[in-house]
């Protein structure tokens, strides 16, 4: 055998493993150090080719509100900062956002998709709302025979309690922990039914 | 060492004995021969094999992925982080025994293709692990990066062909997803230098045709994707050079050959025929050229300077293979590298008349006529029948579209119609009359 081909493929190999090891140690360190939110989620059941049935999460906060009036020069998909608070219920939204960095406090890394518009039945006109986000939490994976009945399991819960997902936030990077419907893990409530 | 197919060794071998008797060859001779040719043939069942092994590697790795996307939620995180790493720990395995062991091509593109599938499972399963979003672009670029070394390492065609799909599957989930597919013209670099490199060195093994197809083929796919079209119709001139490009490429490397056996030509011939039939409608000719400019968030601004310019290297590559392959006496030479220039003209036209649809449609029109003529010509003269098909195909297809077509008014479509079938009629007779001549002089 050729050594130096054993060598580029030995540092292939690396290079492959590298990637993964970096991938997981990542969103462990998310889930083991970070900050944990809740946000209020509508779930639904679609399917990836590659990685299987997973619970599609639609949030409530899924944009920064903005005052009207006030301008913006972002441009598509331009990276931005979203600033996380909790209200009085305790579930997570998005205050503020900066191009730069924040010192403190919680925040996510994001890109701008455009305005955020709400229909006003009052003046049958559509107003600018906020700024939407790209949210890097939209997917919750779950066994193939389990996520269609996680999906009836929500949807019985969300008609008189509330939903929600556990999402750990460092360094403005987001990992989902778990996603909750009658006050209980969609993996129980999934599994029970 | 040259080998023969097992087809041409039993021909020779039905052969040899009519020569012996025939007195052509010595006893001796023909023993010779037949000893040779004997050690000399190449088994087809070794593409057998290949197929085989790729086949099984390709279900294999494809039955893991499914495995996991079943999502076996039983397993902690942890041991769920620790399977990830498994398929890709047994793909390496195997690629490095393809290596140590020096193991012929089923080994090679077997291990190779398994190790290309399970790095994709590995960085698929840690996404659902994690509950990674729907980041497809990201996903696809991962994996074509991580196995594009493979590619040149175990010199794995399945690999190369996999990675061309996943750098067209990323380029389709970029557009989506960020409107732009710029980088495909820099992720689909290495494979053009390691096609250039199989060119050189063997331009006749099955393998280097495969991988030609799979460019070819990438390219055409890509090019469509990843072209920004803020300068609208701008395509018809880098279609018509890549497909014209290519089939000159055919005449290039393979000469006169046809079909299987020179895939470019039939590739580009095939190719320029299904455009030159979509310029013959006016629709294409409408509202396009630097007058009809488009910008917002699915046209950037900087896609004329990125289209203009892949328009150009497309352009100069079609104008290097036909400075190589053109041939005054061959008629195929010629309008395959007539094609373009008429493409780059009509859309000049279109983009400085307004009303120029019409007219360029009608060039179209009297291109693709004359495209199925000549073939038909060619195949009449050498007697190849699928020369004559082709041709016949081509002008009953036009003439079929032209006559429900409503672009073109009754009396327009008739009196041109009441023409060509004159001058088609006044052929055959003039070629009959010429026959008969020829009959009675001999």
């Amino acid at each position: 055998m050729n050594k130096s081909l054993a060598i580029l493929l030995g540092a292939l190999v690396v290079a492959q493993f590298a990637v993964l090891a970096s991938m997981i140690h990542g969103k462990e360190r998310i889930l083991r150090e970070g900050e944990a939110f809740q946000f209020k989620t509508q779930p639904i059941d679609p399917a990836d080719p590659f990685r299987g049935r997973y619970v599609r999460l639609g949030f409530e906060a899924d944009h920064i509100p903005l005052a009207q009036g006030v301008a913006t020069d972002l441009e598509y998909r331009e990276t931005l900062y979203a600033t996380i608070t909790n209200d009085e219920a305790g579930f997570a939204r998005f205050s503020g956002w900066s191009r730069e960095r924040p010192a403190a406090g919680a925040f996510l890394k994001t890109r701008y998709l455009g305005e955020h518009s709400e229909w006003d039945q009052a003046t049958t006109k559509s107003t600018r709302t906020g700024l939407s986000i790209a949210l890097p939490f939209d997917r919750y994976y779950m066994d193939e025979a389990k996520a269609p009945r996680a999906e009836q399991a929500v949807r019985d819960a969300t008609r008189s309690t509330n939903c929600w997902a556990t999402v750990r936030i460092l360094n403005g990077k987001a990992v989902v922990e778990d996603v909750f419907a009658q006050g209980q893990s969609l993996r129980t409530l999934a599994a029970r039914k | 060492m040259r080998k023969v197919s097992d087809r041409h060794r039993q021909w020779l071998m039905r052969e040899l004995p009519i020569l012996e008797s025939a007195g052509i060859l010595s006893p001796e001779k023909s023993g010779e021969m037949r000893t040779y040719y004997e050690a000399n043939t190449r088994s087809g069942l070794h593409w057998a094999v290949v197929a085989f092994a790729v086949l099984g590697s390709l279900l294999i790795g494809s039955g893991i992925i499914l495995l996991f996307a079943h999502n076996w939620d039983a397993f902690t995180r942890p041991t769920r982080a620790v399977l990830s790493a498994l398929p890709l720990a047994l793909g390496a395995a195997l690629s490095a025994a393809a290596l140590l062991k020096n193991r012929g091509t089923a080994w090679r593109e077997a291990a190779g293709l398994f190790h290309a599938l399970a790095v994709g499972a590995s960085i698929a399963l840690i996404g659902q692990t994690y509950h990674l979003s729907g980041d497809m672009p990201g996903f696809l670029l991962s994996w074509a990066l991580l196995v594009l070394p493979l590619s040149f390492l175990l010199r794995s065609t399945g690999v190369y062909l996999l990675y061309l799909a996943l750098v067209c599957g990323w380029s389709g989930a970029a557009q989506d997803t960020y409107g732009q597919a710029a980088a495909f013209w820099l992720l689909i670099l290495p494979a053009t230098l390691r096609l250039a490199y199989l060119l050189r060195t063997n331009r006749d093994n099955v393998e280097t045709a495969i991988s030609l197809a799979g460019l070819l083929a990438a390219l055409c796919v890509g090019t469509g994707i990843a072209f920004e079209r803020t300068v609208p119709g701008l395509w018809i001139v880098a279609y018509s050079a890549l497909l014209s490009g290519a089939g000159l490429l055919g005449f290039c490397l393979y000469g006169e050959r046809e079909g299987w056996n020179n895939l470019p030509k039939t590739f580009g011939v095939i190719g320029m025929t299904v455009l030159a039939y979509l310029f013959t409608w006016t629709d294409m000719w409408h509202a396009i050229g630097w007058e009809h400019l488009r910008y917002g968030q699915q046209h950037r601004l900087w896609g004329v300077w990125l289209d203009s310019g892949v328009t150009l290297a497309l352009l100069a590559g079609w104008a290097l293979a036909a400075a190589k392959a053109f041939r005054r006496d061959s008629i195929e030479t010629v309008t395959l590298a007539v094609f373009p220039l008429l493409s780059t003209l009509c859309f000049v036209i279109a983009s400085l008349a307004l009303e120029a649809d019409p007219l360029n449609a009608l060039i179209f029109n009297a291109f693709l006529l004359c495209l199925g003529i000549m073939y038909i010509v060619l195949g009449c003269r050498s007697g190849k029948l699928r020369q004559l098909n082709g041709g016949m195909a081509i002008v009953s297809l036009l003439l079929v579209t032209r006559f429900f077509d409503t672009d073109f008014d009754y009396l327009t479509r008739g009196l041109v119609f009441i023409g060509l079938g004159t001058v088609f009629l006044t052929v055959n007779l003039v070629i009959a009359r010429r026959k008969k001549q020829k009959e009675l002089a001999a």
